[in-house]
C-alpha cells in the first residue's frame, strides 16, 4: 500500500479534477495565469442555520470562529430569504441575484444567469477561474443558468468533491483486484455509504460525475482513499472534504470567484439537536480556516472579498412542524439571517439596513467590474465603499 | 380493531352535494385527498374532518364565502386553474406549486387566517367533551446529569416534585408505571385504560422494549423502536436496493415506491391494524431520521400520534442514542451496524442535549389541540432522578406534595386522575 499522506492526497485530488475537466494545454497553464485584481469567495454556512443558534446571543458558543471574525468584517444583522426555502433554490438565488424557484432537488439550472456566467462572459476570464465547490450532491447543475446566451461555456466548474470520489471508488476499488486494500469490498460498501448522502428522504439522486479517470490517476487515487479513510486525519464529514477541496482548488488555480458550499448542518433533518450543534461548530471551524487560508495564501490576501451567509434557517421551535428539524415553514426562523462580509474594502462595523440573498451577485458582480443583467439583487454599498 | 368502511356517509353526502368543489381548490383538494385515505385514517381524524366541513356545510354561505375570498384571490394571483390543480387530485406537483410560488407566504398567511376563524368553534365542541389525559415522557437512567440540569426549557411551566427513588433502580419505572416493584408484573397505567377506553386511546411509545407487553394488551398502541427492528431492517435493505437497481430519478417515484413498502404482520404488532400499519410506514419513512435514530423515532411518533390519535393516556420512553460513527454520519437509508465495523458507542451526553428539545417539541405539541389544553397532567421523569417535572392544571394532586412522593404514590395519583 502506498504510503501517502493527506496533503499528497488532496494534491491528487486536486490533479484528477484539473485532469477531467480541462484539456491538457489548458490545464497546463492554469496555475500561472496572472491573479492581480479582486477576488470574491462566497460561502454559504449551511445546510440550514437559524440565528438562534448563531448569532443570537445564547448562538455564539456554537460559533467561536465567526465571533471572532466578526469585529474585522462587515456584519448584516438581516438578511432575508425571500425565496424558496429548499437548500438548491436558495443557493441559486444567491449566486442568480433573482429568488430561483425550479426544481428543489436540482434537476434544473437556475431559471435565470448565474454570475459565473456573467463574469466570465463579459471578461474573458477562463474556465479556471469561477468554481462551485459544493457539499449537496444536487448542485452539479448550479453552475449556469439555463438562459442559451450565456450557460455552460461560461460556467463555473463544479465539483462535488463526494460524487468525485464515489465515482473514483466505485470504478476503480471495484473492478481493480490487484494491490490496495485489504477487503476491496469492505472499502467499497463503506465509501458509497458515506458518499451517496441525503437528509431529506424525498431528495435521494446519485449523480454521475462524468467519465472514466486516467488510470494512472485512478489507481493512484484508490490507493491514496484508504490511507486517507483509515489515516489519523480522516475527515468525518462532507464539509471537511469539501473544504479541503476547496483550499486544494485556491492553492492550484486560484479563482477569482468561487462559491464554497457547505451543507453538513442539514443533519439536523436526522432529530439529534446535538449533532446539529456539533455540525455547525465544525462549519465555524472550516469557514475560519478558509479564512485563514485567504490571509496566507498571497493570491488571495489583501484582494478577496469574503461574503459568509446560511442559505436558509430552519423552523422555530414555537408552533413549527417540529422545530430544528425542518426549514419549509417559512417563519421568521426560516428567513432571517446574517450576513457576514470579510476582506478587501470592507469596512468593520455592524449593519441594521436589511439585505437579501439576491444581493449577493449584484455585489460580488460590482466588487468583480462586471454586470449582471436584470436582476432583483441590489449592491451592498456598505461592501463597495 | 377493524378498518372503517370507505368514507363516512357524513362526508360522502357533504362531497355528493358539492360542497368540496365549492371551495377554493388549494383548500378543498387537500383534504379530499386525505379522506380518501379514510380507512388508515384515525377515529379523531375522522371525526376532525366530518366536524370541519360539516360546520362550513351549516355555517351561513355568505359568511363562508367572505371567509375564503381572501383565499381566491390569492389563487388567482398565483396562477391556479383547473390544469396545475386538478378538481379532488392533490400530489406533490400541488405542493411543488406551493412551495414555488412566489405568493407562498400569503397564501400560507391566507390558509392560518381561515384556520383561526374555524379552530375556535371546532376547539369548543372538543373542550365540552374534554376529560382528565395524561402524558409521562421518560428519559433513560445513563443521562450524565443530576434532576437539577433536567428538562431546562420547559420547568417554569411546571413544578419539580421530590420523589423517593427505589432502592433497586429497576422498580423505579414499575412502581411508577404500574404501582408495584417489577417482580410483580403487574398492569401499567397505559394497559389499563387501553382496556377502559376506545381504540387507540392509549399508547406506549419507546425506543427500547422495557415498558410494553409485546402480547398486545387488547387496545394498548406499543410503538418500540427495538421490536421494529426487523421491519426497520427491510425499509432499509429495499431503499437502498430501489436506489441502486432502479430508476428511481426523483422524489415523485421514490414516494410511490416507498408506499408500497408496508409492514408485514410477522414484522410487528401493529402490522395486523391497517391504521397503525400505515402510520408506523409513515413515520419510519419520513425522512426526519426515524429510521436511524432511537429518540427521533420515539420524538416523532408521539407527536405524530398526538397530531392524528389524540390519545388520552400517552407514555413515552427515550433510550440513549449511539454515537454516529465516521463517515456514516450523513446518512438516512444505512445500516450503522453493517456499514461499519466499528463497534457502537453509547452518546449519552448527546443524547441528553436532543432530550431537552424534545421534552419541549412533546408538550408543546400536545398542547395545541383542545383536547389536552387545561387536563392534562404532563410527567416528566428521568429514570432513577429524585425529582419529576409535573406540568399541569391547579388540580392534579401531585402539584401539592411539599415532601418527597413515593413512586407508587404518584402512580396512584395518576390512576385516580384518569378515574381508573
Amino acid at each position: 500500500m502506498l504510503a501517502l499522506t493527506k496533503r499528497r492526497f488532496l494534491q491528487l485530488a486536486g490533479l484528477s479534477i484539473a485532469h477531467r475537466i480541462l484539456p491538457a494545454r489548458l490545464w497546463a497553464g492554469a496555475a500561472r495565469q496572472p491573479q492581480a485584481s479582486r477576488k470574491v469567495i462566497i460561502v454559504t454556512f449551511g445546510g440550514g442555520v437559524r440565528y438562534s443558534e448563531t448569532f443570537a446571543p445564547e448562538g455564539l458558543r456554537n460559533i467561536p470562529r465567526l465571533v471572532e471574525m466578526k469585529p474585522g468584517g462587515s456584519f448584516f444583522k438581516s438578511c432575508t430569504n425571500a425565496g424558496v426555502l429548499s437548500h438548491y433554490n436558495s443557493t441559486g438565488s444567491i449566486l442568480t441575484g433573482n429568488w430561483q424557484r425550479v426544481d428543489d432537488f436540482g434537476f434544473q439550472p437556475p431559471a435565470t444567469p448565474t454570475i459565473f456566467e456573467y463574469y466570465r462572459k463579459q471578461t474573458g476570464a477562463g474556465p479556471m477561474d469561477a468554481w462551485a465547490i459544493a457539499t449537496n450532491k444536487s448542485f452539479s447543475l448550479i453552475g449556469s443558468g439555463a438562459d442559451r446566451s450565456l450557460g455552460q461555456p461560461y460556467g463555473a466548474n463544479v465539483v462535488l468533491p463526494k460524487q468525485l470520489l464515489l465515482e473514483a471508488v466505485e470504478s476503480v476499488v471495484k473492478k481493480n483486484t490487484s494491490g490496495g486494500a485489504a477487503n476491496r469490498e469492505n472499502v467499497l460498501q463503506h465509501l458509497e455509504t458515506i458518499l451517496s448522502e441525503g437528509y431529506e428522504g424525498v431528495g435521494w439522486t446519485i449523480f454521475k460525475a462524468g467519465g472514466q479517470l486516467d488510470r494512472t490517476v485512478r489507481d493512484t487515487l484508490t490507493h491514496a482513499l484508504v490511507e486517507y479513510i483509515n489515516g489519523p486525519e480522516a475527515p468525518t464529514s462532507g464539509d471537511e472534504l469539501t473544504f479541503f477541496i476547496a483550499r486544494e482548488v485556491m492553492r492550484e488555480f486560484a479563482p477569482r470567484l468561487m462559491l464554497v458550499n457547505f451543507w453538513d448542518m442539514d443533519v439536523a433533518h436526522w432529530g439529534s439537536y446535538s449533532l446539529y450543534l456539533q455540525a455547525i461548530t465544525k462549519t465555524d471551524r472550516l469557514t475560519g480556516m478558509l479564512w485563514d487560508e485567504i490571509q496566507s495564501n498571497p493570491n488571495y490576501k489583501d484582494r478577496t472579498t469574503l461574503l459568509i451567509l446560511p442559505e436558509l434557517g430552519r423552523d422555530g421551535d414555537i408552533n413549527a412542524a417540529n422545530g430544528f428539524l425542518n426549514h419549509r415553514s417559512g417563519d421568521p426562523s426560516c428567513r432571517n439571517m446574517w450576513l457576514l462580509a470579510m476582506g478587501a474594502g470592507v469596512t468593520s462595523g455592524e449593519v441594521e439596513r436589511p439585505v437579501f440573498h439576491v444581493d449577493v451577485a449584484a455585489t460580488a458582480a460590482e466588487l468583480l467590474g462586471f454586470k449582471a443583467h436584470e436582476i432583483t439583487g441590489r449592491p451592498i454599498q456598505e461592501i463597495l465603499s | 380493531m377493524a378498518a372503517a368502511a370507505k368514507l363516512s356517509p357524513t362526508l360522502q353526502a357533504l362531497i355528493d352535494k358539492g360542497l368540496f368543489d365549492r371551495l377554493p381548490p388549494t383548500f378543498s383538494t387537500f383534504f379530499f385527498e386525505q379522506i380518501q385515505e379514510w380507512e388508515t385514517l384515525f377515529p379523531a381524524e375522522r371525526s376532525y374532518h366530518e366536524r370541519l366541513f360539516s360546520l362550513i356545510d351549516r355555517s351561513d354561505p355568505a359568511v363562508v364565502e367572505k371567509m375564503f375570498e381572501p383565499l381566491r384571490r390569492i389563487e388567482q394571483v398565483m396562477g391556479v386553474n383547473e390544469k396545475n390543480w386538478p378538481r379532488r387530485h392533490f400530489t406533490l406537483d400541488q405542493v411543488d406549486f406551493l412551495n414555488r410560488s412566489a405568493h407562498y407566504p400569503q397564501w400560507r398567511k391566507t390558509v392560518s387566517e381561515i384556520f383561526a376563524r374555524l379552530d375556535p368553534l371546532l376547539d369548543e365542541e372538543t373542550a365540552r367533551k374534554g376529560h382528565a389525559r395524561l402524558v409521562v415522557v421518560i428519559a433513560p437512567a445513563e443521562l450524565p446529569v443530576s434532576s437539577g440540569r433536567m428538562w431546562l426549557r420547559i420547568r417554569q411551566h411546571g413544578k419539580r416534585i421530590p420523589v423517593e427513588p427505589p432502592d433497586d433502580v429497576a422498580d423505579y419505572l414499575p412502581l411508577l408505571l404500574t404501582g408495584a416493584p417489577r417482580k410483580d408484573a403487574a398492569e401499567s397505567i397505559s394497559a389499563k385504560y387501553a382496556l377502559a377506553k376506545e381504540p387507540y386511546a392509549a399508547w406506549s411509545i419507546e425506543a427500547g422494549s422495557g415498558l410494553s407487553d409485546p402480547g398486545g394488551r387488547g387496545a394498548l398502541v406499543t410503538l418500540s423502536y427495538d421490536r421494529l427492528r426487523d421491519y426497520r431492517t427491510r425499509l432499509t435493505n429495499e431503499v437502498t436496493r430501489l436506489l441502486k437497481t432502479q430508476e428511481i430519478r426523483g422524489p415523485r417515484q421514490l414516494v410511490a415506491r416507498l408506499n408500497e413498502l408496508k409492514i408485514l404482520a410477522s414484522e410487528g404488532d401493529v402490522g395486523r391494524d391497517p391504521v397503525l400499519a400505515e402510520f408506523t410506514r409513515a413515520i419510519l419513512l419520513s425522512g426526519n431520521g426515524t429510521l436511524l435514530i432511537n429518540n427521533t423515532f420515539v420524538e416523532w411518533s408521539t407527536v405524530q400520534a398526538a397530531r392524528r390519535a389524540r390519545p388520552s393516556v400517552t407514555v413515552v420512553s427515550f433510550g440513549i442514542r449511539n454515537k454516529i460513527k465516521p463517515f456514516t454520519s450523513l446518512l438516512i437509508y444505512a445500516d450503522q451496524d453493517k456499514s461499519n465495523p466499528i463497534p457502537s458507542q453509547m452518546d449519552t451526553l448527546g443524547t441528553y442535549v436532543d432530550l431537552e428539545v424534545f421534552y419541549q417539541y412533546i408538550w408543546q405539541e400536545f398542547e395545541k389541540y383542545a383536547e389536552y389544553r387545561h387536563n392534562t397532567a404532563y410527567l416528566f421523569i428521568g429514570e432513577g432522578m429524585d425529582e419529576l417535572l409535573a406540568i399541569a392544571p391547579p388540580d392534579f394532586p401531585l402539584l401539592a406534595a411539599k415532601q418527597p412522593v413515593r413512586l407508587a404514590q404518584v402512580f396512584g395519583t395518576i390512576k385516580d386522575w384518569l378515574n381508573l
